[in-house]
């Protein structure tokens, strides 16, 4: 006779167990990815006058960690998400008053305000030079990413619906070669395209990085489009143009709607692309022609008076700042790049 | 409403041919349907007329006047996919209204509410297309296919993605709405029950040629070809190679076919073993081995009459045989009888 309660019982153990083994081994996997982050917004409110303030760290992380214990035990007592998280994120809140109250101050983040930061910091030390402004690094950042993005997402698009519908001598030649120059490490290009923009008189400008990124990012954002493309069926462009409509406007009306989430997945991307860029930035001025965020936040770090990491931390909070919150939004369209596929 | 004609159509491809050599008029309002096995052409006749695919070779005339270069988007076709081809970024309504967006269609939307009462789905045109069902997604193709007055309606597998009951009633109703419209209708299928219960005519097509057009009972009884013989009818066709020492038969016949119906048991004639039953409702399909190998026959009854391993005889009457020669074509008025020669 089989016991059938013992062997539910049983089998309601091991998936908890799974399930908590489960969990333990994620929180140790994000605990060296998370923690760097929140020692960066901690020192970036905390530390004072170019020195790392490493007293505030350990309490902060205390802090995290009672309310997040709070949000778990909240979920598991009362079930209620909401009510849970508003609780973790209360406890924490108060805990870290209490703690760490008096450390914080927004000095770090005077950069904002001022341009003139090393004059600021040591007096006349450096008197007659130029200081890159924060917030014209910030635009021209915001212009390379946007530009970029817009160029990549309406190329690959277009390109990519040409190689998902159209037979043309050579088209898996083309397929194959747009997944070899990904195999390529861009870097190793740096020295020919330094050369090449040189001589085209684009140098110290921002068309350089704008047009090089996007040329760089094209080949695997075609690719990707291309699947989300394989993916809508024919017979829905097909009953389009038998319904009245021209070729183009099966395009825009029936079959661009169903990859609005692979446009999504890459404009992120290529934005996010664009914003972190440091190596062809960096790469294609000789002077200080441009500045945008990750050559002011090398700026900032390079200062010869001693680096004021307060403030390194606090341009990188600045930093992070747009890309994650679009990153949040977009969220669960990323998710779904995955798939690659369109649902009815 | 429009008179069809294909003249000597074809359509190649660089390495193989789909269609070749059709000749077909339809008459206005006409109700034909395109059978053959997956593969032989159909589909691809079917495209040509939409105007979606261009001919090779030949001509397509509506009411006498080629259109063969005419987009599909000019013709004026209704057309239903079997996927029915609903665009997921539109509701109900809005996939109704879809071909009225390219032609001047005075109230248009009156129209589409009287096309989904028509098709019965006036409660849901405010949907989605994913949260329909099978069934109604097809009602809401019709409608869309229907609103503009089309001069041809295409129907391309249009059922095979229903449930079998639901199949019953979408056959009922789909001729129903084409006799009420005398819309010109070809329905391309693969299920000789959907062409002979839906269809004034049959066209079987094999191979990219058309075998034999005609009515069901014309391709049933009278079946043209070899092909037509074997495809057509459900159980199919005993067939047998002659010459044969049992058989009876004109010298120039190469086949022998028998309708499952035709044979019956009697006291004398052909020895059989029964080896197989196959209750299919009012009537029991039998399998026998028997010296021309193994035959079926159809007898009436819920219940077999025999047990597997009886033996009993199997005779039919002369006119029931058809035979074909050499080429596959049948040879008019010729019979032939299985004789008991040697096993009396």
């Amino acid at each position: 006779m089989v016991d059938w309660v013992k062997l539910a019982q049983r089998s309601r153990l091991g998936r908890r167990l799974r399930l908590g083994a489960l969990s333990v081994f994620l929180v140790a996997v994000s605990i060296p990815i998370a923690v760097p982050y929140i020692w960066m917004v901690m020192i970036a409110f905390t530390a004072r006058r170019g020195m790392a303030e490493t007293g505030t760290l350990w309490p902060a992380l205390v802090v995290i960690l009672v309310g997040l214990g709070i949000y778990g035990v909240a979920m598991l007592w009362l079930r209620r998400e909401r009510l849970a998280i508003v609780m973790g994120v209360l406890t924490a809140f108060l805990l870290g008053l209490i703690l760490l109250g008096q450390d914080l101050h927004l000095q770090n983040f005077r950069f904002m305000v001022n341009a003139n930061i090393i004059d600021d910091l040591d007096g006349q030390g450096t008197v007659g030079e130029r200081y890159p402004w924060v917030w014209e690094a910030f635009a021209n950042s915001l212009l390379l990413a946007s530009t970029q993005t817009v160029i990549v997402v309406t190329v690959s698009t277009l390109a990519a619906y040409y190689l998902s519908r159209f037979s043309f001598r050579g088209r898996n030649t083309f397929l194959q070669s747009l997944l070899v120059l990904q195999a390529f490490p861009a870097i190793t290009l740096v020295i020919p395209i330094f050369l090449i923009v040189f001589w085209v008189g684009l140098l110290n400008t921002l068309y350089a990085p704008i047009l090089v990124l996007t040329a760089l990012e094209l080949p695997f954002f075609i690719f990707i489009m291309k699947g989300f493309f394989d993916a809508v069926p024919w017979d829905i462009e097909m009953s389009a143009m038998t319904d009245g409509a021209s070729r183009r406007e099966a395009f825009w009306m029936v079959v661009l709607p169903q990859v609005r989430v692979g446009m999504i997945a890459i404009g992120v991307f290529a934005f996010i692309k664009g914003w972190e860029e440091y190596v062809f930035v960096n790469g294609l001025r000789t002077g200080e022609s441009y500045w945008v965020m990750s050559t002011y936040l090398y700026y900032v770090r390079e200062d010869v008076m001693g680096v004021d990491y307060g403030m390194v931390a606090a341009v990188a909070v600045l930093y992070v700042l747009p890309a994650l919150i679009l990153y949040l939004f977009c969220q669960k369209y990323l998710t779904q790049m995955t798939l690659g596929g369109v649902k009815g | 409403m429009a008179q069809i004609e294909l003249k000597a159509l074809q359509k190649a491809w660089d390495d193989a041919v789909a269609v070749q050599d059709m000749n077909l008029t339809i008459q206005d309002g006409e109700f034909v349907a395109i059978l053959g096995p997956s593969g032989c052409g159909k589909s691809t006749t079917l495209l040509m007329l939409a105007g979606l695919y261009l001919p090779t070779g030949g001509d397509i005339l509506f009411d006498g006047t080629r259109v063969n270069e005419v987009e599909a988007r000019h013709r004026n076709v209704g057309i239903v996919f079997q996927s029915y081809a609903l665009y997921p970024n539109m509701s109900v309504l809005q996939n109704i209204l879809f071909p009225t967006r390219f032609q001047q269609t005075p109230d248009a939307e009156k129209r589409a509410r009287e096309m989904a009462e028509m098709v019965q789905i006036n409660q849901l045109l405010e949907r989605r297309p994913s949260q329909l069902s099978g069934g109604q997604q097809q009602r809401v193709a019709l409608a869309r296919a229907l609103i503009k007055r089309p001069n041809l309606l295409l129907l391309d597998e249009p059922l095979s993605n229903l449930d079998a009951t639901l199949r019953l009633t979408m056959r009922a109703e789909i001729r129903r709405i084409t006799r009420d419209l005398g819309v010109t209708t070809i329905l391309v299928t693969h299920d000789q029950l959907e062409a002979t219960t839906m269809a004034d005519r049959v066209v079987c097509m094999n191979a990219g040629r058309i075998e034999q057009i005609g009515r069901a009972e014309d391709l049933y009884l009278r079946p043209d070809t070899l092909f037509v013989a074997g495809f057509i009818g459900s159980p199919p066709m005993n067939l047998i190679s002659l010459p044969h020492p049992l058989i009876e038969a004109p010298s120039i016949a190469r086949t022998f076919g028998l309708r499952p119906e035709a044979l019956r048991p009697a006291e004398t004639g052909l020895p059989a073993q029964v080896t197989h039953f196959e209750p299919m409702g009012r009537e029991v399909l039998t399998t026998v081995q028997t010296p021309l190998g193994l035959l079926r026959f159809l007898e009436a009854g819920t219940q077999p009459l025999w047990q597997v391993g009886d033996s009993l005889h199997l005779t039919h009457a002369r006119d029931d045989a058809i035979l074909f020669d050499g080429t596959g074509a049948r040879i008019p008025n010729a019979t032939a009888l299985i004789t008991e020669q040697g096993y009396a």
